[in-house]
């Protein structure tokens, strides 16, 4: 038993969830006992960009033993309404998605036509036995032929293919930069990604006639937003609807969108009275799940001869495919990427001009840190040259311009306030335990030590975490609650039962939200269990992503838990007879302050509430142990870190080796810090997995030239190093608990120093990195270049 | 259109089972589908991620490669097999500790590669840990945890560490 005499909160406890994991216990989607008669559904998919649809022949099909329907986009259009998430506003082209489409196809991997079978094996036979008949269309592959004047509209009623557009300049901006003493511009590509979460999307629908409701098993981030927009698109009732995300085996964004398979399962469970299920496989996933990035960012910066940073000019692209995803619409990435960008530095003017932009290829959208790692990749790199123009240190450029405490609270250009955090203490930490300098006095000007190039590099980052219902008002996103929420109840045994309205990923929510409830409630933790993930229990809200798991769910379960301890304590006060304020609460018991023979078990307090227990309530005391509480934060809370990598480069081959990685981080109050060193890991990984070797690449037709994990190349334990990571803990003063959020921050900070390490080694040669990946051949075009000079 | 079927006799996880399957079945969908052992995940279906990684007679295996047919007169082992129910084993243990997992979803794979390695290399090099599950995609960790873990349930296993205190965690104050 793990006792409470010492917090829970900021203890590593081993997770909640892992022994069923462990054991092959888990219940994903697909895990779940199929009720008798459950139909599988198998779709058709484009293989054109964009192309008009001018037949579909599903005969062949239909006559298959065990298929039982075959349903295409006509068939849809007047019983399930388009999602379209974005309302009318300034900024804005309003632009929707069909279920299915009627028309034409708009990205490779749309799809076209969905057979019902009895099996999946027998659908899949059937889709292969369906004869679509396409005319092909021009396409617009991407953001410079969606931008070429005069170019065509992926959508009808639009005026042009931006679908999003904000800017704004700080007023004396032009001035301040023209008098800069150096500026260093460029302009940085950060290509598709397919955020690859291990277990596929699926769903199954079990319609109950019954009762008319319908129970939505569905591998989601967003339960509670999946139900409202099923129910918002085929005009049901939201009462009748309960969605259940069961285990998840990862979304990192991508699984925080609702899909038009879900809509179409949910759809023919009712119409066809079965229980119908959908699992995706690794190439729909690939082609038509939401990708992440696809950015470009044109980036100055401007220094004084001292290296202080001026401001900074940023024009953004952002190519969110052939529709905005619902609920975060057009204005997400570019809209995020504008606010984000201005990082852990002084900086006074800035100009952005940011768009959204719409073309034939698969929807991107809030992959794992969205923007950022992106932006970050960009200023960051600027940072690095700029130093190295005005003869200084990559580590002193940013000593000179990095927040000190003094600084804060600090308002960004962008009217953003950082009301706490330790930007120059990660800075200098970072520096000190890496070594850095002495590596940097050691590094020969080839950068040659023992037959490879080495580099080190920094990033310095903040992100934007934990936001709630204003932030998302503010920049135009409407689909998206933003608050959270918490149920606690006390049974009449003493336990507790915890129901958050987030739905956890991996992220340990279970394990965590459990030490938050039972630190207020003075239970051990194995006594409060925590419930996610589902609409039909617990109350409503948002859901897991954009690093908001700690701040809103963690404040709406000390929110809710405190109400029910500050009810245990008039309980217990008036059975020991003591003033309500000299009661602490704590492994189990109400104890007088000073006096802990004086208790009584936090058990025969439920008993009591619950009129189970031979004393009676106090008088005015109402039944029951719970309560029910929302958590909206004021603002972002700002999390920041400093990540450090140190590379080697195989000049024969071009291979990149990472050989050390060290995170110094601040999430504020650390509630876990087994979770979030993983959650860092994790965030690393991907981060250094997209500067060596992931990408989705599209030809200039649009078509995808991936099809599976054999030309999705994502890191595997051979290419992510030991990574080191080191706490610094500034408290928000903004949120409930101080806590921050911690998701995301991993891959923000190491797209810039993986490539700064890169830079750094590859010195000698002058490359500058504007792309990513940075795969094997790319260097070998730099070394081989320099070579032939 | 209906498929020819074939009578196999299997081993799985201790138990003999005959069971009648279509020629095309997959490994995968005869241990999730009909056997009701859902521990074995299907993440890919084409090899590559590692999620399906089951032991046909003692070897590892990808589960979505193989054909329910091919395995008449075969030994399987899936998670399902590993710990029992009142206690993790060793591997399992570690992966524990060690938060070695996040969603779960990669883990039957990563554990019954990782199962095998301990079998044949009872003190393995970190390399040789990273080469041994090569195979198997993690989206979550970053690796950093499972051959933390790994690496700990080697040295208990060879009776070298008493407890996880032993072992320092690399994350610091």
């Amino acid at each position: 038993m793990t006792s409470t005499t010492e917090s829970l909160i900021g203890k590593p406890i081993p997770r909640q969830e892992d022994p069923r994991l462990l054991r092959g216990r888990g219940r994903y989607v697909d895990d779940i006992p199929e009720p008798a008669h459950t139909l599988h559904l198998g779709f058709v998919l484009s293989p054109h960009a964009h192309a008009r649809i001018v037949s579909i022949d599903a005969s062949a099909a239909l006559e298959m033993e065990g298929v039982v329907a075959v349903y295409t986009g006509r068939d849809f259009v007047d019983c399930i309404g388009s999602l379209t998430p974005d309302k009318e506003q300034p900024g804005f082209q309003r632009v929707g998605r069909e279920a299915m489409p009627v028309d034409k196809v708009r990205f490779v991997g749309e799809s076209v036509a969905v057979v019902v079978a009895v099996n999946r094996y027998i659908a899949e036979d059937a889709v292969d036995a369906i004869f679509v008949e396409y005319e092909e269309l021009p396409v617009i592959a991407d953001m410079d032929a969606a931008l070429q004047p005069g170019s065509a509209c992926v959508h009808e009623g639009t005026t042009d293919n931006i679908l999003f557009r904000a800017a704004m300049k700080t007023e004396g901006f032009d001035e301040a930069m023209s008098a800069a003493h150096i500026q260093v511009r460029d302009t940085f590509y950060s290509p598709r990604l397919s955020a690859l979460s291990i277990e596929p999307r699926g769903c199954l629908a079990v319609y109950d006639e019954s009762h008319d409701a319908l129970t939505f098993y569905t591998s989601t981030q967003i339960p509670h937003i999946v139900r409202s927009a099923i129910c918002d698109v085929l005009d049901w009732d939201e009462t009748r609807l309960r969605v259940i995300a069961p285990d998840v085996g990862g979304g990192f964004g991508m699984k925080a969108y609702l899909y038009p398979e879900e809509l179409i399962a949910a759809f023919l469970s009712r119409e066809l009275n079965a229980p119908i299920k959908w699992t995706a496989d690794r190439r729909e996933e690939l082609l038509a799940s939401v990708q992440g990035r696809g950015y470009r960012f044109d980036v100055t910066m401007g220094f004084t001869a001292d290296g202080e940073l001026i401001g900074t000019k940023a024009d953004i692209f952002c190519d969110i495919g052939a529709y905005p995803g619902y609920p975060f619409g057009a204005a997400t990435s570019a809209g995020g990427a504008a606010l984000y960008l201005p990082g852990p530095y002084r900086m006074k003017h800035y100009c952005y001009e940011t768009r959204a932009i719409t073309s034939h290829t698969c929807p991107s959208g809030v992959y794992r840190g969205v923007a950022a790692p992106s932006a970050f990749f960009a200023t960051e790199s600027l940072m690095d040259r700029a130093a190295h123009l005005l003869g200084l240190d990559p580590a002193e450029i940013r000593r000179r311009n990095v927040l000190v405490d003094e600084d804060l609270p600090y308002m960004t250009p962008v009217n953003i306030p950082f009301t706490s955090g330790t930007f120059q203490k990660c800075l200098l930490r970072a520096i000190e335990v890496t070594g850095y300098e002495e590596f940097r006095r050691k590094l020969p000007p080839d950068r040659m030590i023992d037959g490879k190039l080495r580099g080190i590099g920094i990033g310095c980052v903040v992100e934007h975490t934990g936001q709630g219902a204003s932030r998302y008002r503010i920049r135009g996103v409407r689909r998206v609650p933003g608050f959270d929420s918490a149920q606690v109840q006390i049974a009449p045994n003493g336990r507790a039962r915890v129901w958050v309205s987030q739905a956890t990923q991996g992220q340990g929510h279970l394990t965590t939200f459990a030490q938050i409830a039972a630190e207020q409630l003075g239970l051990n933790i194995d006594d409060v269990t925590v419930i996610e993930g589902d609409t039909g229990q617990g109350p409503y809200g948002t859901g897991t992503f954009a690093s908001r798991g700690a701040v809103l769910g963690g404040g709406a379960v000390m929110r809710a838990a405190n109400e029910v301890r500050d009810k245990i304590t008039r309980i217990a006060a008036d059975v020991l007879e003591a003033n309500p304020e000299d009661l602490v609460l704590s492994d189990g018991h109400a104890y007088v302050v000073g006096v802990p023979e004086l208790r009584v078990r936090i058990r025969d307090i439920a008993a009591m509430a619950h009129s189970m227990h031979d004393r009676g309530l106090p008088v005015g005391e109402s039944f029951g142990l719970e309560a029910t509480n929302f958590y909206d934060p004021p603002l972002s809370s700002i999390t920041n870190a400093t990540h450090v990598a140190q590379v080697a480069i195989d000049p024969v081959t071009g291979l990149v080796e990472i050989e050390r990685y060290v995170v110094v981080h601040d999430c504020g109050r650390v509630i876990n810090p087994l979770i979030v060193d993983g959650q860092i890991h994790g965030a690393v990984a991907q981060g250094i997995s997209s500067v060596l070797s992931e990408a989705f690449f599209y030809d200039d037709q649009g078509q995808a030239l991936i099809g599976s994990l054999l030309d999705y190349l994502v890191s595997t334990p051979l290419d992510i190093p030991d990574i080191e990571v080191y706490h610094e803990e500034s408290w928000s003063p903004d949120t409930e608990g101080g806590f921050k959020g911690v998701g995301e921050g991993g891959v923000i900070g190491a797209l810039p120093a993986v490539v700064n390490a890169i830079t750094d080694a590859l010195r000698p040669y002058d490359a500058k990195i504007t792309q990513l990946p940075v795969r094997p051949e790319v260097v070998m075009s730099i070394l081989t270049g320099e070579r032939g000079k | 259109m209906s498929e020819e079927t074939h009578t196999i006799s299997v081993q799985i996880n201790g138990r003999k089972v005959k069971v009648t399957v279509e020629a095309r079945m997959l490994l995968s969908d005869l241990l999730r589908g009909e056997l009701g052992l859902t521990g074995t995940h299907v993440g890919c279906a084409h090899g590559v991620c590692g999620a399906c990684t089951v032991m046909i007679d003692g070897q590892t295996a990808r589960s979505c490669l193989t054909f329910a047919v091919q395995m008449d007169g075969a030994t399987i082992e899936t998670v399902e097999t590993l710990g029992d129910n009142a206690s993790l084993n060793v591997l399992q243990q570690a992966f524990h500790e060690k938060h070695a997992l996040q969603c779960g979803f990669c883990t039957p794979g990563v554990l019954m590669s990782a199962t095998q390695l301990l079998n044949r290399n009872p003190d393995p090099t970190e390399t040789e840990i990273r080469r041994a599950l090569s195979g198997n995609l993690c989206r979550c960790t970053g690796y950093v945890n499972i051959i933390r873990a790994v690496k700990l349930a080697a040295e208990r296993m060879r009776g070298l560490a008493a407890s996880s205190s032993a072992h320092a965690s690399a994350s610091r104050e």
